[in-house]
């Protein structure tokens, strides 16, 4: 006898099984969206947009109104459709190459507007899809593709902190944090008050430390030691902004 | 529907610069969002509808660059507002990258381009130099719809159908002017577009619409990337054959004297007003001259054009590039063996002397 | 130096409201007068129709003019509102001083970068207003223009709809800024018109305010 686990009302089963490689932390930050919605109860406002990277896979994810958009590009769009329907709540959904790279001066800029959206960024350590190069977030001495002898910190710099730099320059009100897949429950706890930022008009930011076994070459027991032991301590989990001013690891 | 208040009830004779007609176009047309981001020549029209846009119930965005002015503008049009950006030389160039979203998922954008010098920052003047991209460009295959305008009075028209035109067919649509337009100040009507029973056509939500996705209506699932050239072949041959088949709707054009001209003048925007003047003058010393003006240069009305081609002597392409509107004119006139001149002056205006001259140094 | 008392005024107004129009006009009827004339170009906005291009013929007629000159300046538009260092100083200078002020949020407010523009009594500030332009169409949008803009001494009828102006458009540009003039208690200086619209018009319009003879120049300049 098979129990099916429940799933978030938002779960599109029409289109699953997704198509994120096993073991993927794709699906568990998509997860954890899902259930921030539905405790909200607002499925029937979210529009979500999806980046180029391995998030365009989430595209017909959710029983939720979406669109693919262009690499980097996906905070504009979203910012575009909430400026004219203030009544939606907009969810930017991209990696790190998307956030910190080709779109950070959306990112950043969007955040300095204080723009009633909420962008989730998922953290994995490189490009994905295009086949494991290095991305802003690469860890200090971490193989890549295009960094074959480890990542040169004095050729190209430290790994962007992204919450730390956006809980700088946002306003009061919103809310920035960096969750893990490693704690779903937090996570989602965090995109709930995300979204609660932005329902009560600010911008919020979530990043999420994730796994991409595929390109980490990994296996199970290797995957998740990297996120706890290599990326967890470099990315700080925890809020960096909230509306109150309260801290929470 | 949306329902704002208008700026202008009936028709009023006035005295305006082109980025101003624009925004009073916009404004009339029921536009209800402009993104933008600073450029020259387009800047007035910023300046103009920022000051309308409380009085009249619409909203403006100031990104953070053109590349943003561009995705928020199709936000806009998803979220199924008449939205509309506007811009110029290297910022046409950043917002080729959304209009190609815009043209993949066959969005109904609105951008008015005010053609400055080019490549590079060039003049913040004038040219004629943004016609191919702004037709063509992006990786794309040209599936917009460009009207080119040549005065105050189009800008106004024009604006105006650009709105309809896009949410009709659902192409990105432009309106494609130029500095010395947009700063010239001469008198022009302006109206109420119902006043000349245009009625708009309704803008509609892609997304975003009543009801809980996937319990009482399926989800909106929208995309750009395909997976396999058999799925993009079928994407593309059917957007295009959907293009081909409404651009005789589209297509405009002006033509005078063309019956019996040895000479055809051809050009666009604000040159053909000096192509005009020289006609007539050259006329009245007995030269056949004929004029003919694409208004929409995408699509191009290149079978009207071959038609007055076939029957006159000689073409000359006059423009204030090197050679864009000849590349089109040649590539719609292939197999036709009337001879084509052209008088090019990349990023300068024409006069209506130098084509005079130009013309009799033809006989 | 003129031996009458200096006269310094400032002319303002809404963006392609012909206020380097009535500039020009005005410094040059004066310079004919025999007096020494300075017409400073003030656009710093969004430099078009300003008075470069004129420079030379201008200055052919006597008149001092300080402006760029378009070869002097570079991306003009993207750097073109830069002040230039003669401006600041050119209510120091001996004679008249006709200053034409750009358009834009608070153009007025540009007479700020002026040294000595409130000590150097009497600066009038004069408002141009064509009232065939639709955000000066009307007597409230006219009083509510004005009111945003600081000091004002007086308003200019400059109603026109270039080559198609006609008689009727001047006079009811008279009634509609002599209306606007009574609500904010400001005089209206001049009516201008070209010659032959002038001419029928006579010395005074139908208000009774002045006419000023005005040649179109501006027509002719690009960038």
């Amino acid at each position: 006898m098979s129990v099916q686990p429940q799933m978030p009302r938002t779960w599109r089963t029409e289109t699953k099984p997704h198509k994120f490689c096993p073991g993927c932390g794709h699906p568990l930050v998509l997860k954890a969206l899902s259930w921030a919605i539905e405790e909200l109860e607002i499925e029937e406002k979210v529009v979500f947009g999806c980046d180029i990277g391995c998030s365009l896979l989430a595209w017909d994810f959710f029983n939720l109104d979406s669109v693919q958009t262009h690499h980097g590009r996906t905070t504009p769009v979203i910012t575009g459709i909430k400026r004219v329907r203030p009544d939606l709540v907009g969810v930017a959904y991209m990696g790190d190459g998307g956030g910190y790279a080709i779109g950070s001066q959306h990112l950043v800029n969007s955040a300095m507007r204080n723009e009633k959206v909420t962008v989730i960024l998922v953290n994995n350590t490189q490009y994905g899809m295009t086949g494991g190069q290095m991305a802003p977030t690469t860890l200090p001495n971490q193989k890549t593709e295009t960094t074959p002898y480890g990542r040169s910190v004095e050729e190209t710099g430290l790994p962007t902190k992204g919450p730390e730099m956006v809980a700088s320059i946002s306003s009061e009100g919103s809310y920035v944090a960096r969750g893990t897949v490693s704690n779903v429950r937090q996570l989602k706890k965090y995109i709930k008050r995300a979204l609660e930022a932005q329902l009560n008009g600010n911008f919020s930011f979530i990043e999420a430390l994730s796994l991409c076994p595929t390109n980490w070459r990994t296996n199970a027991e290797e995957t998740w030691k990297f996120l706890e032991d290599q990326m967890s301590k470099y990315f700080t989990v925890g809020e960096f902004k909230t509306p109150a001013q309260k801290k929470e690891g | 529907m949306f329902m704002a208040p208008k700026p202008i009830e009936g028709e009023k004779r006035v005295f305006m610069t082109g980025n101003e007609v624009v925004a009073w176009a916009a404004t009339a047309a029921g536009a209800e969002i402009m993104y933008g981001y600073p450029i020259t020549p387009q800047n007035e029209i910023m300046h103009y509808w920022t000051r309308m846009a409380p009085k009249y119930g619409r909203k403006f965005l100031q990104t953070e660059d053109e590349i943003s002015a561009g995705f928020t503008t199709v936000g806009g049009v998803l979220a199924g507002k008449r939205a509309f950006t506007a811009t110029a030389g290297p910022g046409n160039t950043l917002m080729q990258e959304p209009m190609s979203m815009a043209e993949m998922m066959r969005l109904p954008t609105v951008l008015v381009v005010t053609q400055r010098g080019g490549p590079s920052t060039a003049t913040v003047i004038y040219s004629q130099q943004e016609l191919t991209m702004t037709c063509f460009g992006g990786n794309g295959e040209g599936m917009r719809i460009v009207y080119s305008t040549s005065g105050h009075q189009d800008l106004y028209d024009y604006t105006i159908k650009a709105f309809n035109t896009a949410w009709k067919y659902r192409f990105p649509t432009f309106v494609l002017g130029d500095g010395y337009q947009s700063k010239m100040r001469e008198p022009v009507t302006i109206y109420d577009p119902e006043a000349r029973n245009i009625s708009m056509v309704p803008a509609e939500a892609y997304m975003g619409n009543p009801g809980t996705p996937g319990v009482d209506r399926d989800p909106v699932h929208l995309r750009n990337t395909y997976n396999m050239e058999e799925e993009l072949l079928k994407v593309i041959n059917d957007n295009m054959a959907t293009y081909e088949s409404i651009a005789p709707e589209i297509v405009e054009y002006q033509e005078e004297e063309v019956e019996d001209a040895e000479v055809l003048l051809i050009s666009h925007g604000i040159v053909s007003r000096a192509a005009q003047g020289a006609m007539k003058l050259l006329r009245e010393e007995g030269f056949k001259v004929g004029y003919f003006r694409p208004i929409t240069v995408r699509p191009f009305p290149a079978e009207q054009l071959r038609e007055r081609a076939e029957k006159a002597k000689c073409l000359l392409v006059i423009e204030s590039a090197y050679g864009q509107l000849k590349r089109i004119v040649t590539d719609s006139l292939y197999g036709c063996t009337t001879t084509i001149k052209s008088y090019m002056k990349p990023g300068e205006s024409v006069t209506v002397e130098e084509v005079v001259e130009k013309v009799r140094s033809l006989y | 130096m003129s031996e009458a008392p200096v006269i310094l005024e400032a002319y303002i107004g809404e963006y392609a409201s012909g206020k380097s129009e009535v500039a020009i006009n005005r410094a040059l009827r004066l310079c004919e007068q025999g007096r020494e004339v300075t017409l400073v170009d003030l656009d710093t906005v969004e430099p078009f129709y300003t008075l470069r291009p004129l420079k030379k013929q201008l200055e052919n007629k006597g008149l001092k003019v300080i402006a760029w000159e378009t070869k002097e300046t570079v991306g003009l538009g993207e750097t073109g509102s830069v002040l230039k260092p003669e401006m600041r100083w050119a209510l120091k200078r001996p004679g008249d001083v006709i200053l034409d002020v750009g358009y834009g949020v608070e153009g007025a407010k540009t007479l700020n970068l002026l040294e000595g523009v409130f000590k150097r009594f009497p600066l009038k500030v004069y408002v141009v207003i064509n009232t065939a332009r639709p955000f000066t169409s009307e007597v409230s949008d006219i009083v509510e223009y004005i009111k945003t803009l600081g000091k004002v001494d007086g308003l200019v009828n400059n109603s026109h709809l270039g080559a198609e102006t006609d008689l009727d458009l001047v006079q009811e540009g008279a009634r509609i800024v002599s209306k606007a003039a009574k609500i904010l208690g400001l005089p209206v200086v001049a009516t201008t018109a070209e010659i032959q619209i002038a001419e029928r018009i006579g010395t005074k319009d139908c208000m009774g305010h002045p006419v000023w003879v005005i040649r179109r120049y501006m027509e002719h300049s690009f960038w």
